[in-house]
């Protein structure tokens, strides 16, 4: 240190004898130079000017140093071992100076020297001896005020840069530094949001530029607290409260007439006598819907109440992902949902004479919807639901991580009015054992085709089942596999059986009817409803034998666990076509991609007939008994025939005219049906 | 030398307390002692903006013209939260020069302020870099002063009318700006 000190001190001297200040340019400029080095310039003609050293001793903060940490008491003690007499008072002011100038290494600053010009560049160093001199790496002049020339023009004067610039302490007037850290947290933070700067953002780009510089802010002031400016925070009121009417407004200031009628948005009301009533009726149904459980993320959400589960949930799902049925934490009420719709399907559905929709729901459980007295009586009141419902391409909401244990294509009634082309259902009635035996990709695929198509089936169940929910047991406890079903029976596939779901389904099938239910989840051997959470729900599709092609729609991913053998795998030339009144499809996202094949005119067709497709996968596809026709547009052009990529689908459609035709899943997906009908 | 004197008093330079100080340069501004040092008569000053952010300046006492004292605070610096890892502080130098010196590249030596104008307008959307007083684009395209689309020579014709168009896009850009 001794003699890096004594180089410097002479080299302090020699420097002073020059008054002329030069840029040092090219210099690298290490700390523990050796004293050859030191002396180089001297020798040399270059011209260097002063040189400045850092700080002597362990207290010069170079590359060279070594890290670690480093306190203010540290810098001092090694300050003070230069030997310096230093004050008490100084030498606190002396460490806080030494520690700032330490604060400003790496960063952007402009030095001011005698002169008045103003040089910008990364602080390097600074020696705090007796006087402060810094060292400078890249640094140009940006003010220049020796020469003659004003900086007008931003010529290669303030764009050349210097490697290493040293301003002595006689030079130096001042540092300004600008938005410095000065704790170490700081120092940390900025350090790291700026080395991802490093990457090149627009932002650090168009900054090399120096373009708009930044103006000073001024808070906004109303001048004169403008009266015309409406009170912000009534903005919202009621309207009543309000005491403006916009439409008033209008046609005094402009002339301009409304010609808002209600009506023709929606339902006409009777406002008669039982208006009062009516209201109130409706009222408290409204209430009841909304104080219903929800294990829907998004309905919690928009109702305020928050699920259990949802604190763990990232943003992306809780408010913004659409729900496909596979998120885990909702995988239970996709089941309970589907089944609430599945008794509403079979409330509204159940008329012989209306439509099929076919619905695709993932998981199906549930029972069949059967008696016709109930289903009439459901499809009495529920026809405008039908209607509705089958207008709307997306009534039913198609979650379904489950797949269909299998597939179960009921014999449809030729009531069967909406569809124009005929789909043959496979009846798929099968004992409980089958179903759940049923396992093989077969299932799976139908299952997952099915889910592609939301269709309510109408499922001719001659099996009145006990009106119980609780006889989702299995198939033991419903009788066989039905039979036809009634053509009033509209059979939904209720998607997931859930328990939770039981109660606004209770009423409804105490009724009598039965949902008509397909357990979907590969699992083989277990009751239908060996998924469901349901425990009461044991598949009716079990018990029934009945799959609706709508639980067809209620494919998943997972392994199917229908019987390759199973009735309803083999194409039956009799059976009666199906036509659903509606089809979307839902694309079951937990399939993989390559399961997808969306025929691309397929999007071309507003409502397909969700044609959940009856037929096993794979194997059984070229059994396909099922035709389907569009209800809309015409196919463009026939789909290549595609076996089922995974084991998950079923292949679907035929149209119309007997010409296959394979729909590829992807269909646009169903809303999910939340509604009730009353 | 051009240095006013100025009344290094301790007490005016007490930590925490606020000044308004204008220096022989002319520059204003306001800001809270933070540091003295006596010895070599440097002033540490933390001159605040909204948003917590400061600036520092470090500015040598004798170059106070005027010195105006607008109360007195509290010590601005937390002791116990100062402390530095100088292997932070430099990377951050390292960081900090890498920028610089790729800042650097982009900057022609001996150019007019137009001609680096241009530059800047044509590595928006086109890899460009310096060589000498030249211009190249693409590593191909080569543009010499005056940087008009006439200067434009090399590269593939496609490549050429590129950056002739370009370049005429940019200048008409700048003049109808103003210009440099």
């Amino acid at each position: 240190m001794n003699e890096v000190s004594e180089c410097l001190k002479s080299f302090r001297e020699w420097r002073l004898s020059n008054s002329k200040f030069a840029e040092i340019t090219g210099l690298k400029f290490l700390l523990r130079m050796s004293v050859q080095q030191f002396a180089q310039p001297k020798s040399s003609a270059n011209g260097y000017g002063r040189r400045e050293v850092e700080r002597e001793g362990g207290s010069r903060v170079d590359n060279k140093l070594h890290s670690g940490k480093s306190s203010i008491g540290k810098m001092a003690n090694t300050h003070y071992s230069g030997g310096n007499k230093i004050g008490g008072f100084g030498g606190a002011s002396r460490d806080r100076l030494v520690y700032f100038s330490t604060c400003l290494i790496g960063h952007h600053v402009e030095a001011q020297v005698k002169n008045g010009s103003v040089y910008t560049g990364i602080f390097h160093a600074a020696n705090v001896d007796r006087d402060v001199g810094i060292v400078l790496k890249m640094a140009r002049l940006t003010k220049d005020t020796s020469t003659q020339l004003q900086n007008t023009r931003a010529d290669s004067l303030s764009k050349s840069f210097s490697k290493t610039l040293i301003v002595p302490a006689k030079e130096l007037v001042q540092i300004v530094a600008k938005d410095v850290s000065v704790t170490r947290d700081e120092i940390s933070n900025e350090y790291q949001s700026e080395k991802q700067e490093e990457l090149l953002i627009d932002s650090y780009i168009s900054r090399a530029r120096p373009g708009d510089m930044e103006r000073e802010l001024k808070p906004w002031v109303p001048e004169d607290n403008d009266p015309h400016c409406p009170e912000l925070e009534n903005v919202f009121d009621d309207h009543w409260k309000r005491g403006w009417d916009q439409f008033e407004v209008n046609e005094a200031l402009f002339g301009v007439k409304s010609t808002f009628n209600e009506e023709l948005y929606t339902t006409k009301l009777e406002r008669g006598p039982r208006m009062r009533q009516l209201e109130l009726e409706a009222s408290r149904i409204a209430k009841e819907i909304e104080r219903e459980d929800t294990r829907d993320l998004h309905l919690a959400e928009e109702r305020g109440t928050n699920l259990p589960e949802s604190v763990d949930i990232d943003e992306e799902t809780r408010f913004s992902s659409v729900y496909r049925g596979r998120v885990a934490d909702d995988c239970g009420y996709e089941e309970e949902e589907n089944i609430l719709l599945d008794t509403r399907n079979g409330e509204t559905f159940e008329d012989a004479t209306s439509s099929v929709i076919g619905k695709v729901f993932s998981g199906i459980t549930g029972g069949i919807d059967t008696g016709d007295s109930l289903l009439s009586s459901r499809s009495s009141m529920d026809v405008p639901q039908v209607s509705q419902s089958k207008d709307s391409a997306d009534t039913l909401s198609i979650e379904m991580p489950d797949i269909h244990d299998r597939l179960l294509l009921p014999h449809l009634p030729t009531t069967l009015s909406q569809s124009d082309g005929e789909i043959r259902f496979q009846q798929t009635i099968t004992d409980p054992q089958r179903a759940n035996t049923d396992t093989g990709g077969g299932d799976q695929q139908k299952s997952v085709s099915h889910t592609k198509f939301s269709s309510v089936l109408k499922i001719e169940d001659s099996q009145s089942s006990s009106g119980e929910h609780d006889d989702f047991h299995n198939a033991d406890g419903k009788g066989g596999p039905s039979s036809k079903v009634t053509s009033s029976t509209s059979s939904q596939a209720s998607i997931r059986g859930r328990s939770k779901k039981n109660p606004p389904g209770d009423p409804l099938e105490t009724q009598g009817g039965e949902k008509l239910s397909v357990e979907s989840h590969g699992r083989p051997g277990s009751s239908v409803s060996s998924t469901s959470d349901r425990p009461g729900r044991a598949s009716a599709s079990a018990g029934t034998g009945l799959t609706p092609s709508s639980s067809v729609g209620s494919l998943s991913s997972e392994k199917s666990t229908l019987n390759p053998n199973a009735k309803e795998f083999k194409l039956n030339p009799n059976a009666k076509s199906f036509v659903p009144s509606q089809a979307t499809v839902r694309p079951i996202s937990p399939v993989g991609d390559s399961s997808f094949y969306f025929p691309a005119n397929l999007s071309g067709i507003p409502q397909m007939h969700g044609m959940p497709v009856g037929v096993g996968l794979g194997p059984y596809v070229a059994h396909q008994p099922v035709i389907f026709n569009p209800q809309a547009a015409p196919v463009q052009s026939p789909q290549a025939y595609f076996p089922p990529a995974g084991p998950h689908y079923g292949q679907p459609m035929l149209i119309g005219h007997p010409r296959p035709y394979s729909y590829g899943p992807g269909f646009p997906p169903e809303m999910p049906y939340k509604g009730r009908e009353f | 030398m051009d240095v006013a004197s100025i009344n290094s008093n301790a007490e005016e330079f007490a930590i925490g307390c606020f000044l308004s100080i204008k220096t022989t340069f002319g520059d204003e501004f306001k800001g809270q002692v933070v540091a003295f040092d006596r010895p070599s008569n440097f002033l540490v000053l933390h001159i605040l903006f909204g948003g917590g952010r400061k600036n520092v300046r470090i500015l040598k006492a004798n170059y106070i013209k005027e010195l105006a004292f607008l109360g007195q605070g509290d010590d601005p610096v937390d002791l116990s939260k100062c402390c530095l890892d100088l292997s932070t502080l430099q990377a951050r130098e390292e960081l900090a020069l890498r920028q610089a010196e790729a800042e650097a590249e982009r900057i022609g030596v001996g150019v007019t302020a137009e001609a680096q104008n241009l530059f800047d307008a044509l590595s928006k959307t086109l890899p460009v870099r310096w060589d000498k007083t030249v211009i190249v684009v693409m590593n191909e395209v080569r543009v010499n002063s005056p940087y008009v689309p006439e200067s434009v020579s090399g590269g593939t014709p496609a490549a050429n009318e590129r950056v002739k168009k370009v370049l005429e896009l940019e200048r008409r850009r700048l003049h109808a700006r103003g210009g440099p």
